[in-house]
């Protein structure tokens, strides 16, 4: 459970999230169900989830850092490293592969410059491998933050790339 | 009571067996891993695939996940099943490394035997293997991850089954990890047992590294020395040194799980300043002639001075036999009986424990099934820390924990603490006040309840309360059992062969009429209450006689000093804080270890029949030879046995079993306890032990010194301040042993006027257990 004494939460959260989770936390039976809220949350603010990020979900929610841990590198939507402004979940499952899959991943490392797991150098892209996300009706398809595009041709490749490059200089 | 057929033989066994239990039964082994007795079953690995011929799921079947059933026919030879086992081998070994040669775990692996079991001999996989960066652990254990096989053992046994907080599983699919946070120490105090839980080369003794190959080390079954729980270990050795220890199973104490102090705390044995010289000041003799002068002075003093002038003081860390003969020896040459304890109200506590309390004692095992526990006068991980890891098990099972006692006490598990001081700890036991009703209540209410008695805090008149207490919460139906806890292995024994004793040592010396004490492996002046008084009488002595096998500072004072072996050098029974008779054998011969004598060069390049350092022999031996008959143990035992009736079977048993207890005896209640009234101001005087380093083994040990803490004095807040004291202040304890100058602690997780003083390596003076006593804390410098 939070502690009495302040919580500070090293930037990562802004006052209203962190007074949301802890009172929130208060009323649970079991804080631990919000781990990956306050994980998501932070990762909003801060790109990703540095230690810091750790050690504060586990203070606001009575855990071990531990426990926070084994949660946040189970899934791979979490971050532990930096990662572009815009990381790229490319799916490699079944109905994507099918679809053009592959010949789409090879398409994004060829118009980014990067290959899986690396960013652009303008700190923009991140290209993440990723199991099925779930829409298989646009396949084949990525995922950008919460949103799904699909299904990409090569040309919406490019406009999807410069769209989000144009987003960024604003 | 189903009866199956497996491999064409049949079984009956107890409903909810599974089948994996019932070959073992069988004598059939069904390769395994994740499954493990303590931990249970978890059907991770695909191990254990059998094929259910006949039963209600026909098919292959993973034998650790289904129960036995009446006509169930089984096959674990047949074609599907072991080229099942084989690719699963296969697929399990696809990243284990080709390192078995130079591997920690040669030799023990589980693995490597389950892979040869399992008929995989070749590797097929060519591709890279999956690799990790490891993790430093701290000074106990080692890890090398890419050795993993994710039988997730080790988190199941380190935090599951023993409460560990730091450790865990990490990542997903085949990048799982098993480590911390954060590189850093493991801080469970039962850290070691994940050496033992898992079943390949992941995490290994790093005390133990690069000493020997499995196959070249000399292993026992013994009884682990360092409390008086008694666990099942096997200590291993070699080349004159004690090198490792790792648990043993006895499901009546330990179950299969030890703690670090007992895993760690073993290198006493190989201490560089152990004596292993007979001495008369600085004459070097041959044991022989020592026990020859021994046995020459005493009868002297007692033809000159009387039966009174020779005092023999056995100990809790010797065991039974020697024990029992230092009381033949005692008649032979007719001085008055033996002391048994250097610490008279220990001492008592323990006796309460053999006699009064004999009737409900209760193993480990009825802990860890009870329904409620309450523990009263007892911090588990400083006095006994299985009995934490037993506590976490009743919790596990549904059952409540309850611990009244003045000491911020931690524990494993969840548990309902009521912080008391001692005086209000006896009050509780008295049977009239309110809360002592509510405690009655409490255990009436339970279907197995359990009381745990710190023999320690509570001494023999609290343990006394406590039995009426027992009595009033049991029924026609069923007990309310009791496990106590005693000061040292043998406390237990040595109280069982002691009369009714209320003379205490100090007494008895500072009556001048002493002349000669002989102690057999006791220190008093670590281990006597008010052992500065105990320094001042040794002047009054005309001979001091100190048998032992550690550096002790009471050796140096010593005339005549004979060498006695470890534990882990002879045989011998240490009978643990329920009764339980349990034999230790002989891992190692005593001797210089090579590593010492070698000076770095292997072979050594001295060429001498008799091994240097080979002198001491067991201290039971010693007395044998005093008493002119050298018989073995077994003869020994049998006379014992005809002596003391109650030692049950006691020529029978055999090192490394359940082992059985002794038999009950009628109550003796001869201990009466008064409560002192408080002087003005003062606070009661909490002595506690250390979790690492109370008992002499763990102080001399070097593994363990990372664990030991710093001495401070701790008050709660409100008494501080009360005092105008602040946290980390220099401030004098006045007690009646005398001032000592000490640093102090807040910590309000403590009783509200008392001080606490941990007694280990960095404060030595003040002992458990004893008589209530009161201090005074005051800023300032002591300069006594």
């Amino acid at each position: 459970m939070a502690q009495e004494e302040k919580i500070d939460s090293v930037g990562l959260l802004d006052e209203n999230g962190l007074a949301y989770f802890i009172a929130h936390a208060g009323e649970l039976e079991h804080p631990r169900e919000l781990v990956i809220d306050v994980l998501r949350a932070i990762q909003k603010n801060h790109g990703w989830v540095p230690d810091e990020g750790v050690e504060l979900t586990a203070t606001i929610l009575g855990l071990e850092p531990i426990d926070v841990e084994e949660v946040a590198t189970f899934y791979d939507k979490i971050f532990r490293r930096p990662v572009g402004r815009y990381p790229i979940h490319i799916c490699d499952s079944i109905c994507c592969w099918s679809n053009g899959g592959e010949e789409l991943a090879e398409l994004f490392q060829q118009k980014l410059g990067i290959a899986f797991g690396q960013t652009t150098e303008d700190g923009l892209f991140t290209l993440l491998p990723s199991c099925c996300l779930g829409v298989c009706g646009q396949a084949p398809a990525v995922m950008i933050h919460q949103r799904h595009y699909g299904p990409l041709s090569a040309d919406d490749v490019d406009e999807l790339i410069e769209r989000l490059r144009r987003e960024a200089s604003e | 009571m189903p009866t199956l057929t497996i491999d064409n033989q049949q079984v009956t066994v107890p409903d909810g067996t599974t089948v994996l239990e019932a070959a073992e039964q069988l004598g059939i082994v069904i390769p395994h891993f994740c499954y493990h007795k303590a931990l249970g079953a978890v059907g991770a690995c695909r191990m254990c695939a059998v094929t259910v011929v006949e039963g209600t799921f026909k098919g292959l079947k993973m034998s650790c996940l289904v129960k036995a059933e009446e006509g169930m026919v089984v096959t674990t030879d047949d074609q599907q099943s072991v080229e099942f086992r084989a690719r699963v081998s296969e697929w399990l070994m696809l990243n284990h490394p080709h390192d078995c040669p130079v591997c920690d775990e040669g030799g023990e692996c589980q693995l490597q035997e389950m892979t040869i079991a399992s008929g995989h001999g070749l590797r097929r996989y060519t591709g890279k293997k999956r690799t990790y960066n490891n993790q430093q652990l701290g000074p106990f254990i080692a890890q090398e991850m890419n050795r993993c096989i994710q039988c997730y053992r080790c988190v199941r046994t380190y935090k599951d089954y023993c409460g560990g907080k730091d450790f865990g599983v990490m990542g997903s699919r085949n990048r799982v990890f098993f480590g911390r946070f954060k590189d850093g120490t493991l801080e469970s105090d039962f850290s070691g047992n994940i050496v033992d839980a898992c079943p390949t080369g992941v995490f290994t003794d790093k005390t133990y590294r690069f000493k020997s190959r499995y196959w070249d080390l000399q292993e026992a079954p013994s009884i682990c020395p360092h409390c008086s729980l008694g666990c099942s270990t096997v200590p291993g050795g070699r080349y004159g040194e004690l090198q490792r220890v790792r648990s043993s199973v006895n499901e009546k104490v330990n179950g299969f799980f030890i703690c670090d102090r007992g895993r760690f705390g073993s290198s006493y044995v190989n201490h560089p300043e152990r004596p292993r010289q007979a001495t008369r000041g600085s004459w070097k003799l041959t044991v022989d002639e020592a026990l020859q002068q021994l046995d020459v002075k005493a009868r002297e003093l007692i033809n000159q001075h009387g039966p009174e002038s020779v005092l023999l003081l056995g100990s809790n860390r010797a065991s039974l036999e020697t024990n029992w003969l230092l009381q033949r020896w005692a008649e032979e040459i007719g001085c008055r009986a033996p002391l048994l304890s250097a610490h008279l109200p220990r001492h008592q506590a323990a006796q309460v424990a053999a006699f009064d309390l004999a009737d409900r004692l209760c193993s480990l095992e009825k802990v860890r099934q009870s329904d409620l526990v309450v523990a009263i006068g007892a911090d588990p991980l400083a006095e006994a820390p299985m009995l934490g890891v037993a506590l976490r098990q009743a919790v596990r099972s549904g059952g409540k924990v309850k611990v009244f006692d003045p000491r911020p006490v931690e524990l494993p598990c969840d548990f309902e603490k009521q912080t008391v001081s001692p005086t209000e700890l006896l009050d509780l036991l008295d049977g009239t006040s309110v809360e002592s009703k509510q405690l009655v209540d409490l255990l009436r209410g339970a279907e197995r309840p359990v009381l745990v008695a710190g023999g320690l805090m509570l001494g023999a008149g609290g343990m006394l309360r406590l039995k009426k207490i027992a009595a009033a919460a049991s029924n026609d139906q069923r007990n309310c059992l009791v496990h106590p806890l005693l000061g040292g292995a043998n406390s237990f024994g040595a109280a069982l062969l002691s009369l009714p004793e209320q003379d205490d040592l100090l007494t008895r010396l500072e009556s001048e009429r002493i002349k000669m004490l002989v102690c057999v492996e006791t220190d008093p002046l670590l281990e006597a209450p008010d052992n500065e008084r105990f320094a001042k009488a040794l002047s009054l002595l005309e001979e001091l006689v100190v048998l032992d096998y550690l550096p002790t500072p009471l050796s140096v004072h010593a005339n005549l000093f004979i060498p006695t072996t470890a534990p882990v050098e002879s045989e011998g029974t240490f009978i643990n804080n329920e009764g339980r008779q349990q034999l230790f054998a002989p891992v190692i011969k005593p001797r210089l270890p090579i590593s010492v004598t070698g000076e770095g060069n292997h072979p050594p390049r001295e060429f001498i029949d008799v091994a240097p350092g080979s002198d001491p022999i067991p201290s039971w031996q010693l007395f044998q030879q005093l008493l002119g008959e050298a018989t073995d143990l077994p003869t020994l035992r049998e006379k014992m046995k005809t002596a003391v009736p109650r030692l049950i079977d006691f020529e029978t048993l055999q090192p490394g079993g359940v082992s059985c207890r002794v038999a009950h005896v009628d109550e003796r209640c001869i201990y009466t306890d008064e409560i002192p009234a408080a002087p003005e101001e003062s606070l009661q005087l909490v002595v506690t032990p250390a979790r690492y380093g109370s008992d002499l083994l763990s102080r001399y040990s070097a593994k363990l010194q990372p664990r030991f803490t710093e001495a401070c004095v701790q008050l709660h807040p409100q008494d501080a301040a009360a005092r105008g004291l602040q946290d980390g202040a220099k401030v004098v304890l006045d007690t009646v042993e005398g001032p000592f100058n000490l640093t102090l602690k807040c910590n309000d997780k403590m009783a509200i006027g008392c001080a606490l003083v941990e007694n280990g390596p960095k404060f030595q003076q003040l002992v458990p257990g004893g008589k209530l006593s009161f201090c005074k804390v005051h800023a300032g410098m002591s300069h006594g």
